[in-house]
């Protein structure tokens, strides 16, 4: 710390990080998303569309009662799933599609993970307040917290990003992964909590699936979303551990991977 | 000396390390175990029993109220009755307790909350056993409530099971007024109708007034033979033949007037008859009824002492000897984990934010 005075105070550099998160936001929109006028639009037109069409399959084929057979079960359960899904999918191409970034100074690896991840996340979010409110215009029930709804969001997230590190990372050190991540995502969605509550499982299951991390934020949505209408099982000091732990291996992953790649 | 993980970390864990260590009073676990049974030897037929069966319920034991038990165990009501036996605020504030593990507020909300993170209530539903145990600063204090805890749950239970079985008998009960009134209106009106008519058994007067009108018959049969018999050999004006003739005439008549009397005009013994048999009937009937609510009665009541809930003590709470709690390794472990972790997240998102410095 004999350099500290030296330094630019931490606030500035804060300051700096978050104009390049910003920026690179920006850039990452009109990669993706081209510059035509409704191009953004896009963005949303994707969960919403799949969100609302997986709903509608699940509602009519399956009819059930309670809060299962409820369409918003399903759409705003998918749009929290989808959101781990966008994120954790798409971290294996991360690296790859901005190393010419990185001939900035001030643009770094973390950098380029938070602004991909910032963009899916207020998609969903947005398209969840969007379900939230159509629902409750064709008549249906206000959420009985939106702020557990909002912080289920938040977490997942969280939770995302960390594996996203952990896996962007990885990718650069070993390819071929990206090769699993895909069905690995894919197969993890009926053990996401999204198809079930954990009361309604039988006691062994329920004992099995209390260590998904995603069950505890599913849960934690479905308790803003439906209140006292099931017994939630959650424990987001769990949830906590396990963003903690991927996002200390995730960051720790990109520095080693950071200097490979300045080798290269 | 002067790396922040000292001031993060190190320094952070030690003062955990020294509260535990020098600091903390020891905590006395008591330890007990109850199942909550139901008399039943057979399996029940019942849907819960289906239902908790299929959920892995255990064979006897009922989920449904040892589920019941450990909400109230764990409620409001359990620990403002046990306040009430046991004083539960002086025993969390002991003077040997720290400042830190001890119960800060007396209020009813809080200490709801304190005594919450004291007893633990754990539910098993693959063995049916209910786990309770309880943390205090003494061991003896422990063991007091636990102690009072199960007797409360007991009389919870108790009450439960009396409950239940009130409301089964009730029912049963009801049928079996219902029909003693029945039988006592039926026999009353019997009474009433012989007080009246002066007639016991009017089946029997019937028979009788049906044996006297054969009787008079057969008489008279005799005597038209008798006639007959005479004229053979008697002339038309012999007097014992006119007696013959005025004996047949008299049985003729004394035969209508018999019939008349039985069987035509008001109070009759044909109407007599007709209502006697109504009222044997209905007193046939509410005899039947008072037997059959008799037995069910009998059969609820059985049943009903059948699905007794009781209170079994598996594990009864014991004195403890050695402190298990406050946990100190694990905890000061956890601590220097976590703020390890946390440190080195920090660290990473601090380091990357450098680098954006120009």
């Amino acid at each position: 710390m004999s350099e500290a005075a030296s330094r630019p105070p931490l606030i500035d550099c804060a300051r700096a990080q978050l104009r390049v998160i910003g920026a690179l936001v920006i850039r990452e929109m009109h990669s993706r998303f081209g510059r035509r006028r409704f191009g953004y639009l896009a963005l949303f037109a994707e969960p919403l569309l799949l969100a609302g069409t997986i709903a509608l399959i699940h509602q009519t084929r399956s009819g059930g009662e309670g809060i299962r057979g409820n369409f918003e079960f399903f759409a705003i359960g998918y749009l929290l799933f989808f959101n781990f899904r966008g994120i954790v999918t798409r971290s294996s191409g991360t690296i790859p599609s901005s190393l010419q970034l990185l001939y900035h100074r001030q643009v770094t690896l973390p950098d380029v993970f938070y602004a991909r991840h910032l963009i899916e996340s207020v998609a969903c979010t947005g398209v969840m307040a969007i379900f939230v409110f159509a629902a409750i215009a064709f008549g249906g029930d206000a959420p009985d917290s939106p702020m557990k709804m909002l912080a289920a969001m938040g977490l997942m997230f969280l939770l995302a990003q960390g594996f996203a590190l952990m896996i962007g990372a990885a990718t650069s050190e070993w390819h071929g992964i990206e090769r699993g991540i895909h069905v690995l995502t894919y197969l993890s969605m009926p053990f996401s909590g999204l198809f079930f509550m954990v009361d309604w499982l039988p006691t062994w299951m329920q004992e099995i699936v209390i260590w998904v991390p995603m069950v505890h934020i599913f849960e934690l949505l479905r308790d803003g979303q439906f209140g006292d209408r099931f017994r939630p099982v959650y424990d987001l000091s769990y949830v906590a551990a396990w963003i903690l732990a991927t996002h200390l291996i995730g960051l720790a992953g990109l520095r080693v991977a950071r200097r490979r790649i300045g080798l290269e | 000396m002067a790396h922040p993980f000292t001031w993060w970390v190190l320094l952070p864990t030690a003062i955990v390390a020294a509260y535990f260590y020098l600091v903390a009073a020891p905590q006395y676990v008591s330890e007990t175990r109850i199942v909550v049974r139901s008399r039943a030897e057979a399996p029940t037929v019942s849907l819960s029993g289906a239902i908790s069966s299929a959920m892995g319920g255990g064979g006897g034991a009922s989920s449904v109220e040892s589920n019941s038990v450990r909400e109230f165990l764990l409620s409001h009501d359990a620990v403002m009755r046990a306040q009430d036996r046991l004083d539960l605020v002086s025993i969390w504030q002991r003077e040997e307790a720290d400042f830190w593990a001890r119960l800060a507020h007396s209020d009813p909300e809080r200490l709801t909350k304190f005594y919450n993170s004291m007893v633990s209530a754990v539910f098993d539903s693959s063995t049916g056993l209910l786990t309770l145990r309880v943390r205090s600063f003494r061991p003896e204090d422990s063991k007091a409530i636990a102690e009072t805890l199960l007797e409360l749950s007991e009389g919870l239970v108790n009450g439960l099971s009396e409950r239940a079985r009130e409301d089964a008998l009730r029912i049963a009960h009801a049928e079996v007024g219902i029909a003693e009134r029945r039988v006592l209106a039926a026999r009353e009106a019997l009474t009433g109708f012989r007080e009246r008519e002066q007639d016991l058994d009017s089946a029997g007067t019937a028979a009788a007034a049906a044996q006297t009108i054969a009787a008079l018959e057969a008489t008279l049969t005799g005597a038209r033979a008798e006639l007959r018999e005479r004229m053979a050999f008697m002339r038309a004006d012999n007097p014992a033949l006119l007696a013959t003739h005025n004996r047949i005439e008299a049985l003729e008549r004394q035969i209508m007037a018999e019939r008349t009397r039985r069987t035509q005009g008001n109070g009759t013994l044909a109407q007599q008859l007709a209502s006697y048999e109504r009222l044997v009937l209905e007193r046939e009937f509410a005899d039947r009824q008072l037997a059959s609510a008799t037995a069910s009665l009998e059969t609820a009541r059985m049943d009903a002492q059948r699905q007794q809930l009781y209170v079994a003590r598996v594990v009864a709470p014991n004195l403890a000897v050695y402190p298990l709690y406050p946990r100190k390794l694990i905890s000061v472990g956890s601590v220097f984990l976590g703020l390890s972790v946390a440190f080195g997240i920090g660290w990473l998102l601090v380091a990357s934010m450098r680098d954006h410095a120009a």
